[in-house]
């Protein structure tokens, strides 16, 4: 067979492949009528989840399932919305992946359960609660809600989340906020770094915690807190010029500080065991 | 209208039957409106459960004697006026909950021994290769934590790695922290520090029961 003919046979070969991959995904739009503050619950072993916020009072879900290996089963009861990825036998990763692409009304709440596959939402004013293994979790431009993500080892962003009450507890993977602020931002980690970067609001209260991760938290001169940071057997590193203030336990050098910085209207810990901890002006 | 009227009544309130009298105390009682919650919550799973296989007889008479054994209940012999006295039927919804919580311990129990039986079963070479090469591995566990990443194994292969894993690093987290809460035990901070590394535990747990339910 000369290479004209082979390069035919390949291309013909790679057409047939392509129409049969083709032929077994499925693309499935499921439209449904909601009230106010509408509960949308998803539950996908494999493959992405991304919300973002719909037009009306309608959610509209639309699935592409890669194989019939996996069905899509949904209910409706008022105003919640149930979606669960059924996996059928001999599904496996691959055969067994649905893709989501969801559109809610702002005002709903979300609840988003995965094992890979990224979990994006963006832009919702609902409460939203994210359980992924392995999976990213990027989470932006959110006002008023109330924030869950717990996660195995996938890293999490979140991203200008105003007035919001933020609870995220990681495994492994790293948790990067950027404008993050609010009531309550609370973060527990094991073994992940934890960033932040903002100003920490203004009245609020922020816990970092995590076992051998990393914290960095960066805040600008204007940041007004009152912190606290201790590694037990980790690096303490701060930036900020600190009022000294009374502690009920001994502060020692190098592995603790706290003080307060200009008004002190939020409350600021970062613990860790044995991460590094440096609170950075900038 | 008293707490103790209120929750005779809760039955035909949970029927519907309500009137503006029940209303006010609810709004006024933090306690009868958490009892209420509680029983709305009971209602809205009780479907789910019965939807769910029914166990087999042996699972419910070890149900049984737990809550026998915690005292939960008494036989009618021992205790007869509980068989006279007329009470609300409500008042056994509450024990849905501790029913349930002992339903999933059994079940992991029961799983761990389904998994067991069928390992020795059907592969006992594999078995005893195994046992020899995580023996190590799973000696650094407790009971606990041996059932629970064998049912993951059992349900998910893949997904065992990740999850022994991060029971090792969480153990390790809770050993610091209580290292960190003992030395110093008027620590407040330690003391949550502690907690947040319980929370990682309980964390995982709940995933994967979440997962593999």
């Amino acid at each position: 067979m000369d290479s004209k003919s082979r390069n035919a046979t390949l291309i013909i070969g790679l057409t047939i492949a392509g129409m049969i991959c083709a032929q077994a995904e499925t693309r499935k739009e499921m439209h449904f009528k909601v009230g106010r503050h509408a509960t949308v619950s998803i539950t996908n072993q494999y493959g992405p989840i991304s919300v973002r916020p719909a037009v009306g009072r309608e959610v509209v879900v639309t699935a592409v399932l890669s194989s019939d290996k996996v069905e899509v089963d949904q209910s409706q009861r008022g105003s919640r919305v149930d979606i669960f990825s059924h996996l059928l036998a001999n599904a496996d990763a691959t055969s067994g992946q649905v893709s989501y692409e969801v559109a809610v009304p702002a005002d709903a709440s979300i609840v988003l359960h995965a094992s890979s596959g990224q979990l994006r939402a963006e832009k919702m004013r609902g409460d939203v609660d994210f359980e992924e293994a392995t999976g990213d979790v990027d989470l932006r431009d959110f006002n008023g809600a109330h924030v869950h993500i717990k996660t195995l080892d996938g890293p999490v962003t979140l991203t200008n989340i105003q007035d919001g009450y933020v609870e995220v507890t990681s495994m492994g993977g790293d948790v990067m906020m950027n404008a993050v602020n609010g009531p309550m931002v609370q973060v527990n980690s094991v073994s992940g770094k934890i960033m932040y970067d903002g100003d920490f609001g203004a009245g609020g209260e922020y816990v970092l915690t995590s076992h051998t991760g990393d914290i960095e938290a960066q805040a600008p001169a204007y940041a007004s807190i009152d912190v606290f940071a201790r590694s037990v057997t980790g690096l303490v590193v701060n930036d900020f010029t600190l009022e000294p203030e009374h502690t009920p336990f001994a502060i020692k050098a190098g592995s603790a500080f706290a003080g307060t910085v200009n008004k002190a209207a939020s409350k600021v810990k970062l613990l860790s065991f044995s991460g590094k901890i440096h609170l950075k002006k900038r | 209208m008293t707490c103790e009227q209120f929750q005779e009544l809760l039955p035909e309130i949970g029927g519907g039957n309500r009137n503006p009298e029940y209303e006010t105390h609810l709004r006024s009682c933090q306690e009868c409106w958490g009892l209420v919650s509680d029983l709305n919550a009971i209602s809205r799973q009780a479907p789910l459960l019965q939807a769910s296989e029914e166990p087999g007889p042996q699972l419910w008479n070890a149900i049984e004697s737990a809550l026998r054994d915690e005292g939960l209940i008494h036989s009618a012999r021992q205790q007869p006026v509980l068989v006279l006295k007329r009470e609300p039927r409500w008042n056994l919804a509450w024990m849905l909950p501790a029913a349930a919580s002992v339903l999933i311990v059994l079940g992991v129990l029961n799983y761990q021994g389904k998994i067991h039986s069928i390992s020795t079963e059907s592969a006992p070479a594999l078995t005893t290769q195994s046992a020899s090469v995580q023996g190590p591995v799973m000696a650094a566990f407790s009971v606990e934590d041996q059932k629970f990443l064998t049912a993951i194994a059992f349900r998910s292969p893949t997904l065992r790695a990740k999850y022994e894993r991060g029971l090792r690093d969480v153990n390790a987290y809770i050993r610091d922290a209580q290292q960190s809460a003992l030395s110093d035990p008027n620590d407040e901070e330690a003391q949550r520090y502690l907690m947040s590394a319980y929370d990682q535990k309980a964390m995982l747990y709940q995933m994967a029961l979440d997962r593999f339910q």
